[in-house]
């Protein structure tokens, strides 16, 4: 028999469920766009010092005020990478949002094993490896459709995304998120109760983001959080997919699309065989 | 080979209870057998381990040939289970449950579809097939669960409970396709119950089960003619300090001391014993409270083996145990 069959009915089974559930696929991309919205464009206007009384200046002269808020600008635009704030904002949100749906969707791990479907996929005859993994890339492809709905709804609040690379930045998303629906499903094949794992995944999701680079450039933070961010994968997706989307370079020295590349995939390698490695030896017991 | 499953000596222990203590059974190829006990004998603990879902502590099982433990992908690609807890996708339909399970176990295309539909309307889902698991009735969840696990035609059939709480016209419908399967693919299929009736009507062999081990084992008849043709139960008024009253009948075939002051007789013939009991009780200065008399049945033989009659055993859930998630024993 096929494996590839077994792979994919667990990939229809992750999307039509998804599918199913529209309210919630609304949900998904109303919440980012809240954010990007009042974060964004609060925050946005306090990095923009366009609001800089003016004084009468000497005609044809540049006015001193003018001077400042030039440099001003071209001081925080450095900071940011090179685009303004809310650019630099909206792009990191697209890879929060895709974060967190794919660490919550280990949240259907649980589900499942309270209403029994898990035991369905126990004793399938396909290889528990690949019935795992289909799952897994089911919600991959899940949090990638909704981080490519997000940027196209980002496009109403700037005009700084590039369309054409794109692409390119989605594909960093899926690989992230492939990760961390492997750690999200390994941890919850540990976890019996739904408040245990909740607990676990609000320890472990929100200093992630804060120590990424989602909301302020990682060159930013003091010693201590560098040094986090650097261990962060979050933080390499963040780079890239801003690196992609609006050409932006806020990151440590050493970063390139290519060093956050190598680095995403080493991180869901590694998650993806401990999630298979743990499917592998579930019991009902656990 | 005509012995599919062999458990040998099973053993297991969770942190704070012994489920299954020694275990030990074959069935044959095509054969219906059932093991049946009340809540908590460790049926369901026996069936996990047979599916490769729970570790054993000790002990072998084997399924056509495959050990359970080192071969679990071997084992899984010959059965088909039902689960007692409910195991369906309640967000899909029926179709899609049944699609997904199809493509899960190595079917495809319009094999997949034609089959997916047959099943469905054997077990009269079909014009449900596209609403929504969560809309179903008890019954229906359980006939598309029995038609889900149908789907690959599997080697083995394993049925934990099938019929557990459902009315008696689902039941009966259950049991016709147990009987149908077994007819049509010659399928052999291992199920638990605490129904008597329902283990007497379809297995060829029953095992009974109490507190993590088997107590007797074979057809119904057998079990039953352990005990005779008549069994006169008899109740005394007053508890006697005599714990050794069978000695009193020496007419008897076999007596047997029970819970709360019940003496159990086998006799040939009870309406001939009965003067002859109540004579003896009398001479005695004892009181019957009560006296019966019944063809034994498996509650009589289980009432032999245990002391408890099997009702009785039902009434009382196993102990809950500390949080664990619902549904999933
Ligand atoms: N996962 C588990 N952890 C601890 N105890 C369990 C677990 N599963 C079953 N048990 C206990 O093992 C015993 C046998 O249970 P079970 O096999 O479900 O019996 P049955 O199916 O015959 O009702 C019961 O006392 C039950 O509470
Ligand atoms: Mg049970």
């Amino acid at each position: 028999m096929s494996s590839s069959d077994a792979f994919a009915s667990m990939i229809y089974r992750q999307l039509k469920r998804w599918w199913n559930n529209r309210s919630r696929v609304v949900m998904t991309v109303l919440n980012p766009l809240l954010w990007m919205v009042f974060l964004g464009l609060g925050w946005g206007g306090i990095f923009s010092p366009q609001s800089i009384p003016t004084a009468p200046g000497i005609p044809n002269m540049p006015s001193v005020a003018d001077v400042i808020v030039k440099a001003i600008e071209n001081y925080f635009k450095q900071l940011f990478g090179g685009v303004d704030y809310v650019t630099f904002m909206i792009t990191g949100i697209v890879v929060m949002s895709a974060f967190m749906a794919s660490f919550i969707s280990g949240i259907s791990v649980i589900w499942d094993k309270q209403f029994g479907f898990l035991k369905e996929t126990l004793v399938a005859s396909a290889p528990r490896s690949v019935v795992i993994l289909g799952r897994i890339v089911g919600d991959g492809i899940v949090a990638a459709i909704q981080s490519l709905l997000i940027v196209l709804v980002s496009l109403l609040l700037t005009n700084n995304i590039n369309l054409v690379n794109t692409p390119i930045a989605i594909l960093y998303v899926f690989i992230m998120t492939l990760g961390f629906t492997a750690l999200g499903t390994t941890i919850s094949l540990k976890f019996s109760s739904m408040e245990g794992f909740q607990m676990v995944v609000n320890l472990i999701t929100m200093p992630l983001i804060f120590m990424s680079g989602v909301f302020y450039p990682p060159t930013t933070m003091p010693e201590w959080m560098k040094w986090i961010a650097k261990f962060n994968p979050l933080t390499y997706s963040v780079h890239a997919v801003r690196y992609w989307l609006a050409g932006a370079n806020a990151g440590f020295e050493y970063m390139n699309p290519l060093t956050d590349l190598a680095i995403l995939i080493a991180f869901t390698s590694l998650m993806l065989v401990t999630a298979v490695k743990t499917f592998e030896k579930t019991t009902v017991e656990d | 080979m005509s012995e599919i499953i062999v458990v040998e000596n099973l053993v297991k222990r969770f942190k704070d209870v012994v489920a299954v203590n020694g275990v030990s059974f074959t069935i044959r190829k095509g054969e219906i057998f059932a093991l049946l006990g009340p809540n908590g004998a460790g049926k369901t603990t026996t069936i996990h381990i047979i599916a490769t879902l729970l570790r054993p502590t000790s002990g072998i099982v084997l399924v056509a040939g495959y050990d359970a433990v080192k071969n679990a992908d071997e084992v899984r690609k010959r059965i088909g289970v039902v689960f007692q807890d409910p195991s369906l996708d309640n967000q899909l339909s029926a179709y899609d449950n049944m699609y997904i399970h199809g493509r899960l176990n190595g079917l495809r295309g319009r094999e997949l579809h034609e089959k997916i539909t047959k099943l469905l309307e054997l077990v009269e889902l079909k014009e449900y097939a596209h609403k929504k698991v969560m809309y179903f009735s008890g019954g229906m969840r359980r006939r598309l669960e029995i038609a889900r696990s149908l789907l690959h035609e599997p080697e083995i059939l394993i049925l934990d409970e099938p019929t557990i709480g459902l009315d008696p016209q689902s039941r009966a419908k259950i049991w016709d396709y147990i009987k149908y399967l077994k007819k049509e693919f010659n399928m052999t299929i291992l199920m638990t119950t605490h129904y008597m009736d329902e283990a007497e009507e379809l297995a060829h062999r029953i095992a009974i089960m109490d507190k993590g081990k088997v107590l007797a084992m074979g057809t119904a008849e057998e079990l039953k003619s352990m005990l005779g043709q008549d069994v006169i139960y008899v109740t005394l008024k007053k508890i006697s300090d005599d714990n050794n009253l069978c000695k009193l009948f020496d007419f008897v075939k076999a007596c047997n001391m029970l819970d709360g002051n019940r003496l159990e007789l086998v006799v040939d013939d009870a309406s001939k014993a009965l003067p002859e009991v109540f004579r003896v009780v009398s001479l005695n200065s004892l009181q019957v409270a009560e006296a019966s008399y019944r063809r034994p049945t498996l509650n009589e033989v289980f009432l032999h083996l245990t002391g408890r009659e099997l009702r009785d055993s039902l009434e009382q859930p196993s102990v809950p145990q500390r949080r664990r998630v619902r549904g999933f024993r």
